[in-house]
């Protein structure tokens, strides 16, 4: 059988329901042994409480807020981490100046931020927002270092022989040839403030998907807390796989580039 | 830089440049602080004060060891299972197939959003710590090792196929050195997550719990914010934790060179 064949797919696709079907039978035999639904719900309950919640909304509700969250602190992110990164890998001096700063940081997790900023920001809609824009800072901003680095000198030489002026090389040259690896940045981003929301949300926010998290762990009701976490794992799944089509469908000469 | 410069200059100016911008925003951070009036804000000064405080009486050391000893559990559980999967999977494509949806199905679930399951089942204690950095370290380790038991050239194995080697002797010589680069590159990035995860995790506990004493960096910071509030000693407890994730990841680095003389 070779790869990518129809019937390797097909096997792909068994294999897949078949490895579901034990994880769900095991699952539901240790439910049925411990029976305590509040320590461990059977698959059934966990479904029937998704589809509850997204039957009245609150799933999407929750989402969304967390999404936009997360939306708008990608876009705080690039906005200040790309230009930044374009200056620093285009001037040594600049780099040399800024990058110790950024190596100090860098090493104090989002996470780490949440009393300090909870105290300045208090519980609300900030508090998400900056520690999700810290988080997706840094990905990016080395990112795009590393992507303009690695352009091809001789691409910018030859564009200066041409007398190609300073602005036109850094737009036309430097930036194409930086998108890949900004793009592979763009899903570290993603992939570590998606994980800084949860945290950020659970102790300082009063909405979105943590919260709900932590407001139906309270409850005692396992299968809502159940259904939220499956639907954090699913929108991240989900945005992962946007950016991957969106790299595929806007810079195709990037290829796949892998996330380590 | 030009090389007729002497070595000396060359060297120095860098150096400078390096430090000016620490300088001048530590700078800025103490006259902002001292005029904003407000007693509790914290400038450097008062957080070197409290530093030295917080390590003199002891508190932030054991604090950091009872964070570090639950990241080290649990790495481990997490080296320990994800190692051999990983391996399985990468050198068995049978096994691949099976084990990946599973896989690839809880990978996206942040491990900070199993936290409230792990405090129903294990309480607010030590093992849901432990819990936690364990599902968080696990993936890193799964994803790179499959990966480096795949990348390996297969030329060598189809060497030792020839030369008859029984499949565990193949595993043992052949794809386990083979892949050995990426699982340190794996070990690595799982013990950042892992660190991160634990403060995190002791955060939450110490917010949901209502500072039910689990003890480590993460509840001590969350207690200086919501019992004492003492920003100063917030920043201190920040800095460790910046600094315990850089000197890990040095140490790891070193140890995997060390390990691995010929990825040098």
């Amino acid at each position: 059988m070779t790869p990518g064949s129809p019937s390797d797919r097909f096997g792909t696709a068994l294999a897949y329901v078949r490895t579901m079907a034990v994880f769900v039978v095991a699952w539901w035999a240790l439910a049925a042994w411990i029976s305590n639904p509040a320590l461990l719900p059977t698959p059934l309950a966990v479904v029937k409480a998704f589809a509850e919640l997204a039957g009245d909304l609150e799933l999407f509700q929750h989402a969304g807020i967390s999404l936009a969250r997360m939306l708008l602190s990608l876009a705080l992110a690039t906005l200040l981490a790309v230009p930044l990164g374009l200056a620093m890998g285009l001037s040594r001096a600049l780099d040399d100046l800024v990058d110790p700063v950024i190596e100090i940081l860098r090493p104090i997790s989002g996470i780490a931020w949440i009393p300090l900023a909870l105290f300045i920001l208090g519980v609300g809609n900030a508090l998400p927002v900056f520690i999700m824009t810290y988080a997706a800072f840094f990905p990016i901003l080395l990112g795009t270092v590393a992507g303009v680095r690695s352009v091809d000198r001789r691409l910018i030489d030859a564009a200066r022989t041409m007398g190609v002026p300073r602005g036109r090389i850094v737009a036309r040259v430097v930036v194409p040839a930086a998108l890949p690896s900004l793009l592979v940045a763009l899903r570290l981003g993603v992939a570590s403030s998606w994980t800084a929301v949860v945290a950020a949300e659970l102790i300082g926010a009063p909405s979105g998907l943590g919260y709900a998290i932590e407001w139906y762990r309270e409850l005692l009701l396992t299968p809502q807390v159940m259904s939220f976490i499956a639907m954090i794992g699913l929108l991240g799944y989900l945005l992962d796989r946007a950016l991957r089509a969106m790299a595929q469908r806007f810079i195709p000469w990037a290829g796949e580039a892998r996330l380590s | 830089m030009s090389t007729a410069l002497p070595a000396t200059r060359s060297l120095a100016l860098p150096m400078a440049r390096s430090v000016a911008l620490p300088i001048a925003l530590l700078v800025a951070w103490q006259i902002a602080g001292t005029a904003s009036g407000n007693p509790r804000t914290p400038v450097p000064t008062k957080v070197l004060a409290a530093a030295l405080q917080l390590v003199e009486s002891g508190e932030l050391p054991l604090a950091l060891l009872q964070s570090l000893g639950r990241v080290f559990v649990g790495f481990a559980i997490a080296a320990a299972l994800a190692i051999p999967l990983g391996l399985a999977m990468g050198a068995f494509a049978r096994v691949e197939r099976n084990v990946d949806p599973l896989v690839e199905s809880f990978r996206p679930i942040a491990a900070i959003a199993i936290l409230p399951l792990a405090i129903l089942w294990l309480g607010t204690g030590t093992p849901a710590a432990i819990l936690i950095v364990a599902y968080a370290a696990f993936f890193p380790i799964v994803v790179n090792t499959v990966a480096g038991a795949k990348r390996i050239n297969p030329t060598f194995l189809r060497a030792a196929a020839t030369m008859g080697l029984s499949r565990l002797t193949t595993m043992r010589t052949v794809i386990v050195p083979g892949a050995l680069p990426a699982i340190g590159v794996g070990l690595r990035i799982a013990m950042g997550v892992a660190w991160t995860a634990i403060v995190a995790a002791e955060l939450a506990v110490g917010a949901k719990a209502g500072g039910g004493g689990s003890g480590g960096i993460g509840q001590m910071m969350f207690i200086f914010y919501a019992y004492s509030i003492e920003l100063n000693r917030i920043v201190v407890c920040m800095i460790a934790v910046g600094l315990v994730a850089l000197a890990l990841d040095r140490v790891l680095r070193a140890a995997l060179r060390w390990a691995m003389p010929w990825t040098r």
